[in-house]
């Protein structure tokens, strides 16, 4: 990567989820593209980026915060983000440090392959409760050693 | 990120069950900082409190989220639209924990609580016991009113010694911290509209402006038990205090007024004061006989009666429908 676009994206990067302070929406897999044409002295930047899901309410605050990150910086001259519609979104795009924070500080679990999702608390395999959590890219689970009641981030 | 990480995961024993010989016991563990445990071996005066403030938590969710509901077909805009319907599916989702981590508890199951509260024998917070007349009152609601109970959520989470409803709200506190920036959107559009809009904005505040303020509830009383066993850790007044110093700039910067002719600035300790507080609207809610109470508690009655097939479809098997 060029250096603008090494600052493009770190500053991408410095949005966080809305919903999930801490967590950056690069970490959460929503970036999917990042073009810089430059031309002359002048610097275009396109983002591209997928939403977990289409119905999201945080699609208007995620791209005005992509937005102002990446204007604010010198090297750009126009910046544009767009939601796309493919690829579709699933959980094998969360990072592994994502993962972590989000078991950790948020007690919410990732599904990931046909095993019963991990508590995110003890380790053990959870029981699926609900298919609709608070949000749609989240399911209600139980776990079976702990009792916790927690969240589980599905695609 | 890695660096926000700090120690590497450690995960929960779940096989600990601890018991106290004495309150007294009990209370140095939790003055300690202790956390409580499901499973632990609590007093019962500590799970009837704790019990009853999930309840009370859980009802005002699924109240919030009927609320919310009768606004999807009436919202202005997609944008909008797509919020008010998200943040409807966002408070059943989180009565639905709340009413599991409470089912826990052991004192009533979760289908005695939905009936209880649809029965009108539960509780559930004063502002859901009012009529949403407008848009415009629907913006004073997501503006004003989620404030008040992020604020008062957030002083829970700070201090919360019960373990499953502290890490409930840990994420619901995320969440609503998010409505709050949609409440602050929504109020924004409205506050620089037409003089129309921002009249009905204004009659919006008139109404809400005391219901809002109300929800953190009459002064803290010198022994509160839900102080004492942190499972609160402010006083209902300074929550509400708090509140006052935020709102009355805001509005007034936007040209609004404020409903309250005692209101007044304290030159001295650089805060604004409110005028006194009547208390007998609270109190009316409290009792289920608000305003809007009896229409509010007979449509959600309706509801869970009506679509009781849904949950009996669910509970039947694959096999039995082959």
């Amino acid at each position: 990567m060029t250096a603008v676009e090494l600052a493009v994206h770190a500053a991408v990067a410095s949005v966080d989820d809305p919903e999930y302070p801490g967590i950056s929406i690069v970490d959460l897999g929503l970036l999917e593209t990042l073009d810089v044409t430059v031309d002359g002295t002048e610097a275009t930047v396109a983002i591209g980026l997928i939403p977990t899901f289409s119905g999201c309410p945080a699609l208007h605050i995620i791209a005005s915060e992509v937005e102002s990150a990446v204007a604010g910086l010198d090297a750009v001259d126009a910046v544009s983000v767009s939601w796309l519609s493919a690829p579709v979104w699933s959980v094998d795009r969360v990072s592994h440090d994502a993962r972590s924070i989000l078991a950790q500080e948020f007690t919410v679990g990732i599904a990931i392959g046909p095993k019963p999702a991990p508590c995110p608390r003890c380790g053990s395999p959870t029981v699926e409760q609900s298919l609709f959590g608070p949000t749609r890219c989240r399911s209600v689970h139980r776990c079976t050693l702990c009792h916790e009641t927690v969240e589980v981030m599905r695609s | 990120m890695a660096g926000k990480l700090g120690p590497p995961t450690t995960l929960y024993s779940a096989t600990v069950k601890r018991t106290w010989a004495s309150i007294d016991e009990f209370e140095t563990f939790l003055n300690d900082g202790g956390i409580v445990e499901v499973d632990d071996d609590m007093p019962d005066e500590y799970r009837n409190a704790v019990f009853r403030f999930i309840e009370l938590h859980a009802n005002s969710e699924v109240m919030g989220g009927l609320t919310e509901r009768d606004w999807i077909p009436r919202t202005p805009g997609l944008r909008h639209k797509m919020s008010v319907i998200a943040k409807t599916q966002d408070e059943f989702g989180h009565g639905h924990l709340l009413y599991m981590v409470a089912a826990d508890m052991g004192i009533k199951t979760r289908t005695e609580m939905i009936e209880d509260l649809f029965g009108g024998r539960s509780r559930f917070h004063n502002v859901f016991h009012y009529r949403v007349k407008s848009w415009a009152q629907q913006v004073a609601v997501a503006f004003l009113v989620d404030a008040a109970a992020l604020a008062s959520q957030q002083a829970v989470f700070k201090n919360c010694s019960y373990g499953p409803y502290r890490r409930i709200l840990k994420r619901i506190i995320s969440e609503e911290g998010f409505h709050m920036r949609l409440g602050e959107d929504r109020m924004m559009r409205i506050a620089h509209g037409t003089d129309v809009q921002r009249e009905l904005f204004q009659n919006a505040i008139n109404d809400w402006w005391w219901p809002a303020l109300q929800l953190f509830g009459p002064d803290s009383k010198p022994n509160d038990l839900l102080l004492r066993w942190h499972i609160k850790s402010e006083r209902n007044e300074d929550l509400r205090h708090r509140w006052v110093q935020k709102f009355v700039p805001m509005l007034q910067s936007y040209g609004f007024t404020i409903p309250d002719p005692g209101l007044h600035f304290d030159e001295d300790a650089g805060q604004w004061m409110c005028g006194e507080i009547d208390w007998e609207p609270l109190e009316k809610t409290l009792a289920n006989v608000g305003p809007d109470s009896g229409r509010r508690i007979a449509e959600a009655a309706h509801h869970w009666e009506t679509s009781q097939w849904v949950r009996d479809a669910l509970q039947t098997p694959a096999t039995a429908l082959a």
